[in-house]
């Protein structure tokens, strides 16, 4: 292992009861990577940012932080991290500057220390206006930023951050990303979400963790890939109307599209996709590495067709995420399986979270959509 | 150690910033005047007003404080040290903080107890108020009455602990507040029964020296009288001790369920 390595988990597993939580799992964070954690609710990530802050024990397996052991010193690896776990869960009753300096305190920074790493908390994390005011009068935004504000103060190398963005709206969402790349210039970060977009924005490499199991580690591109499907998007026209039709022959029909489209080697599936009169849109699914735009093409020219699109997407990390989690959300929904290992304390808000889950999705696919008609 | 009193400090700051510290405070003292001064004696629970007397003793607040301790004071003050926190999740930031489980633990031992103990140490205004300054009712024997609060002081550690213990066992304040009242009550009522019996016969009975040795208002009666009695202290450390330990589990258990 080497000294770069900063979080390093080694066939970790956990299990509540019968239920395995975590069933080994191995991974490592390397120094100054932001890693995004991904996975639908009650895959595990919460139980393994808990172990790795040794708020619980792994049944199986070990981990190291920092190069401390979790079973043998908890105290040093907790002194090397800054962990903010879910909902930010602050005394309510302290105010903003009471709670940050209770935090130096039980980190055993000194006065001169806490002034001056409090003073750039602050400052990165926008907190100047509240330092005075009640933790219970501030937005969620706000206490989100109290909670990184704390996990920061001591300055250290790794910091660990259990869906830092679940409360936030989008702008403060875009705002927290932001600082997120400030702050992770020197640091090591471990993220967990289930927002895709933002582990696009934020994050070079993921993990995607699926019922207690690693189903991808690595580059976000890498991962793209990982289904190993490709899609090509067609478009044909369909109707000159004013202007004047510039292919061969009689204008193209629905039927002979499909034959002749149907007909390139590779094509594994066709779909229309919704267009007006002008044009027959179709999404064709390869599975082969190798490219399949000349092939098309020249199906195409060889018709006589006039070819409005030909574009080769790459698979988004939404669509990857879904095939390799897939069955996660039905099994939740299941009658009598088991809830979320990681909080079983939280049973009762797993189904809200579920469904925030999947409006995040459909907002997050909303979202790409968007930025894809902009690119296009 | 140094995590102790910080954890300690920030706890009792909390009991502050919310109404049930000043609650607590003023209810007490309101409702021990009260019983000090105007309620007449019921055999076993209130010894009488200290007019029924008609002597310079504070006895009458010695045995009536443990009751007040037992069903309001203390179930109020521990129902949030550990239900609160676990219940709210602060409890998981405070703990992945570099510090031990078992300065957690001290550190929110000691801010109840201390509540407590401001408690107490607020009721010497009714002996100060009454035999040295405004009023002079009568030359008091301060002996017994420090022997007085070193007996509250024994049985208050040993019920701040069975509240600590309790509270740990449960997520919510609530649960805690009622567990805390039923496990108090009950020793106090174990302590009421032998007393009765006590008055009414003469002759001992070995369930009911047994439900004598368990009892918190058996050990503490001698205190009240103004008696040290050292096998009582031990008793009352030790109760706190076991409870601390078993917080201790409790609160280390998270990781192994």
């Amino acid at each position: 292992m080497s000294n770069d390595v900063m979080i390093y988990a080694n066939d970790l597993s956990k299990s509540f009861g019968s239920f395995r939580a975590l069933d080994k799992i191995n991974f490592e964070v390397k120094r100054g990577e932001i890693v995004g954690f991904l996975g639908p609710n009650g895959a595990g990530k919460s139980t393994t940012m808990r172990i790795l802050t040794c708020f619980i024990s792994p049944t199986g397996g070990s981990a190291r932080v920092n190069g401390h052991d979790v079973f043998d010193a908890p105290l040093q690896v907790r002194e090397s991290l800054g962990y903010l776990p879910q909902r930010a869960p602050l005394y309510l009753e302290m105010s903003v500057l009471e709670y940050l300096r209770f935090a130096g305190d039980l980190r055993h920074l000194s006065p001169d220390t806490f002034r001056t790493r409090a003073k750039s908390v602050v400052e990165v994390c926008g907190l100047a206006q509240v330092l005075g005011k009640e933790i219970k009068h501030l937005s969620h935004g706000y206490r989100q930023r109290v909670g990184l504000a704390q996990a920061l103060i001591h300055d250290p190398p790794i910091l660990i951050l259990d869906e830092p963005t679940s409360d936030l709206d989008p702008n403060e969402k875009a705002e927290f990303l932001d600082y997120l790349k400030q702050i992770g210039e020197q640091r090591t970060v471990l993220l967990s979400t289930h927002n895709l977009a933002e582990v696009e924005a934020s994050c070079a490499r993921a993990i995607i963790v699926s019922r207690g199991r690693i189903v991808a580690d690595g580059p976000l591109d890498e991962i793209r890939g990982k289904s190993g499907r490709v899609r090509y998007v067609v478009a044909i026209q369909e109707s000159a109307g004013a202007g004047k039709y510039r292919g061969r022959g009689a204008l193209p029909k629905k039927g002979e599209v499909e034959d002749a489209l149907g007909k390139v080697d590779g094509v594994k599936k066709l779909s229309e996709l919704p267009t007006d009169e002008s044009a027959h849109a179709y999404e064709l699914v390869s599975e082969q590495e190798v490219d399949l735009r000349p092939e098309i093409f020249k199906a195409i020219v060889d018709q006589g067709w006039v070819l409005l699109e030909l574009h080769r997407d790459a698979q988004t990390l939404e669509d990857v995420f879904r095939s390799l989690t897939i069955g996660d959300e039905r099994r939740n929904r299941q009658l009598g399986a088991p809830a979320d290992g990681g909080a079983d304390d939280e049973e009762d808000e797993e189904d809200d979270e579920d469904e925030a889950e999947d409006s995040d999705a459909e907002g997050s696919a909303a979202d790409e959509k968007a930025a894809k008609e902009e690119r296009s | 150690m140094r995590n102790i009193f910080i954890i300690a400090r920030r706890d009792l700051r909390a009991q502050f910033n919310s109404p049930v510290a000043y609650v607590v405070l003023g209810g007490t003292m309101l409702l021990l005047g009260v019983v000090f001064f105007l309620i007449p004696h019921i055999s076993g629970v209130l010894a009488g007003s200290f007019w029924d007397v008609d002597r310079a003793t504070m006895d009458q607040m010695f045995a009536s404080l443990p009751l007040f301790l037992s069903v309001f004071v203390i179930p109020a003050v521990t129902m949030r040290s550990l239900a609160a926190e676990k219940g709210s999740g602060t409890l998981e930031l405070l703990i992945t903080m570099p510090v031990r489980d078992s300065e957690v633990i001290l550190g929110k031992y000691l801010a109840a107890l201390a509540m407590v103990l401001i408690l107490l140490a607020s009721t010497l205004l009714y002996p100060i108020a009454m035999f040295v300054w405004p009023w002079h009712l009568g030359a008091l024997d301060w002996g017994p009455v420090w022997a007085g609060y070193l007996g509250c002081l024994c049985f208050s550690a040993a019920a701040v602990g069975v509240g600590m213990m309790l509270s740990s066992l449960t997520e919510s304040d609530v649960v805690a507040f009622f567990m805390t009242l039923g496990a108090l009550g009950v020793v106090y009522a174990i302590g009421w029964i032998v007393s009765v019996w006590h008055t009414d016969n003469a002759t001992g009975s070995t369930l009911i020296d047994a439900l004598g040795f368990i009892s918190f208002q058996t050990r503490y009666a001698p205190f009240a009288r103004g008696l040290i009695d050292t096998r009582a202290i031990v008793y009352f450390v030790s109760v706190t001790i076991l409870c601390l330990l078993v917080s201790f589990r409790s609160l280390e258990s998270r990781k192994w369920s």
